[in-house]
């Protein structure tokens, strides 16, 4: 390994000159052995970053009385109908050509007209028409929920971005943002709207964490998760009988 | 004629500068990873813009399982139960599993009577080294006789019905309880316990504004469930929601209405 190269390089030396010893030490096992362990560790550590999103339901509790729920305003809500389309016969979900699940959202503000369901591909719905909408934006300018929620949370939004834009350019710290963005959130002086979040009998958790995600990017915080029902049922069976062009494949019945 | 001299070039190239970098590496390897947690069965998270890392102590997740990938109509190991229990500094993993343990083993003889459990010593120390775990109350004690090995094998076997911590049946805080809800109850009262002594080791005083504040920033179990970073659940972004939300009910129904939902970091786009 380490070898003592005593060669004497040519020329003459004089007489009792001291050898100049040249080590060499041949260092290809040691990288040998520290490519190894790196394979090692590249293969047995975790690359994606893990977070964590908070989330806060009621409590069950019976006890608690009917008058102390909170009970949205028919003019503040909004109801999301979550729902994801699977491969035909499969019990996967389907995929865009991106590789993202294909979910769907069928939304309604305030109270729920049935006799107008059949809004797809315009910007907006109406006041209490079903309408259906989806996570992103679609090249046909339809809206995704996002700028639908953005549009119903405007002012705070419009300040928040204004807060964001003060931040980004260092004039505020993180912790001010943070914390007027908290107030901003919450402060009386706007109309903050409630989000009741319905998945759907089709829906899979990816498009609840999307839904509370939408909710998080519009600094939107009040909203429930209630389980959809008979009503919301008949309005969507309305909605597809309407609209026909909406391909719905249940995925087979799970026992 | 003049014969052509061929050198002789050493072929030994200087591998010092390659160790060196290969070092560097590995460093940085080390520092940066946190070593995969040994689960019974992987579930993609689904992604999202929230940046809350997961913490590091005082921590209990909730696994549920993912449909077989390969054969997706097969759902028959959808949705199975697995928990998990990080300690802290002062209370190590293993003597939290064993806490909680005997707490969950208290509640379950208290309601069933019939199918009391005695674990022996070496049982309890066998539980202590399980990383996660997902065995119903009637098959606990045959598990833990088992050959850690083995018990680790079947596992990861889904369809079997001694796989998962059972959490359909009842919803009554009152009545009689699941296995997962005594499992909820177990660690909602160690927590408790754990923060009254913490207290007297520490001489705070709970009547005073002052002692409260204080009690509330203790890096105890007891706050960080009452916080809701207690708490996590992790599951499959495929997994159908009327499963995730059989736990969710579960949790709410035992007051642990604060929670987080593990995810995946994705950056926030337009």
């Amino acid at each position: 390994m380490a070898q003592i190269d005593t060669s004497s390089s040519g020329g003459k030396r004089k007489k009792g000159a001291q050898k100049k010893m040249a080590i060499h030490v041949d260092f290809t096992p040691m990288v040998d052995m520290n490519m190894l362990l790196i394979t090692f560790f590249m293969l047995c550590t975790t690359m994606i970053q893990s977070r964590t999103m908070q989330i806060f339901l009621p409590s069950n509790d019976k006890n608690i009385k009917e008058e102390d729920k909170n009970e949205a305003k028919a003019d503040e809500a909004i109801t999301l109908i979550l729902d994801t389309e699977y491969q035909d016969g499969s019990l996967l979900p389907a995929h865009d050509e991106n590789g993202n699940t294909k979910h769907r959202i069928y939304y309604y503000e305030g109270m729920a007209d049935e006799a107008n369901s059949n809004v797809i591909g315009q910007k907006r719905a109406s006041k209490g028409a079903v309408a259906l909408s989806q996570f992103t934006t679609t090249e046909q300018g339809q809206q995704g929920i996002r700028q639908i929620l953005r549009e119903r949370h405007k002012d705070v939004m419009d300040e928040y971005d204004k807060l964001k834009e003060q931040w980004r350019n260092k004039e505020i710290t993180k912790e001010v943002f943070e914390e007027k963005a908290k107030e901003l959130a919450t402060t009386e002086k706007f109309k903050h709207p409630v989000v009741v979040i319905k998945p759907g009998p089709n829906a899979t958790y990816e498009s609840l964490i999307s839904a509370l995600d939408e909710l998080n990017i519009n600094q939107i915080r009040r909203y429930s998760i209630q389980m959809p029902t008979h009503q919301d049922t008949v309005l969507l069976e309305n909605f597809q009988k309407a609209n026909p062009s909406v391909k719905v494949i249940n995925p087979p019945v799970r026992k | 004629m003049g014969k052509v001299k061929i050198k002789k070039k050493s072929t030994l190239i200087d591998m010092t500068a390659m160790s060196d970098v290969t070092v560097l590496l590995l460093t940085f390897f080390m520092l940066t990873s946190t070593f995969l947690k040994k689960e019974p069965t992987v579930v993609y998270t689904p992604s999202s813009v929230s940046e809350e890392a997961i913490p590091t102590s005082n921590l209990v997740t909730v696994l549920v399982s993912a449909a077989d990938k390969k054969d997706p109509n097969n759902i028959k190991g959808e949705g199975k139960i697995f928990l998990s229990f990080t300690g802290d500094s002062l209370i190590s993993n293993e003597n939290l599993r064993v806490l909680i343990l005997d707490e969950a083993v208290k509640i379950w003889n208290k309601q069933h009577a019939k199918n009391t459990i005695t674990l022996t010593d070496r049982e309890r120390a066998n539980f202590s080294k399980i990383q996660m775990m997902g065995t119903p109350f009637m098959n606990l004690k045959n598990a833990l006789n088992m050959d850690p090995a083995k018990l680790e094998a079947e596992q990861t076997d889904l369809t079997n019905p001694n796989v998962g911590i059972p959490i359909n049946d009842n919803n009554d805080p009152d009545g009689r309880l699941n296995d997962f809800q005594i499992w909820c109850q177990a660690i909602n009262f160690v927590a408790s316990d754990k923060r009254k002594e913490k207290i007297k080791d520490l001489g705070l005083d709970e009547s005073t504004p002052e002692g409260r504040d204080k009690i509330r920033e203790l890096d105890i179990l007891y706050n960080a469930v009452k916080q809701g970073s207690g708490i996590t659940v992790k599951a499959d972004k495929d997994t159908p929601f009327a499963s995730i939300n059989r736990v969710f009910d579960n949790l709410q129904t035992m007051r642990l209405n604060k929670f987080t939902l593990q995810t995946a970091l994705k950056a926030e786009t337009n």
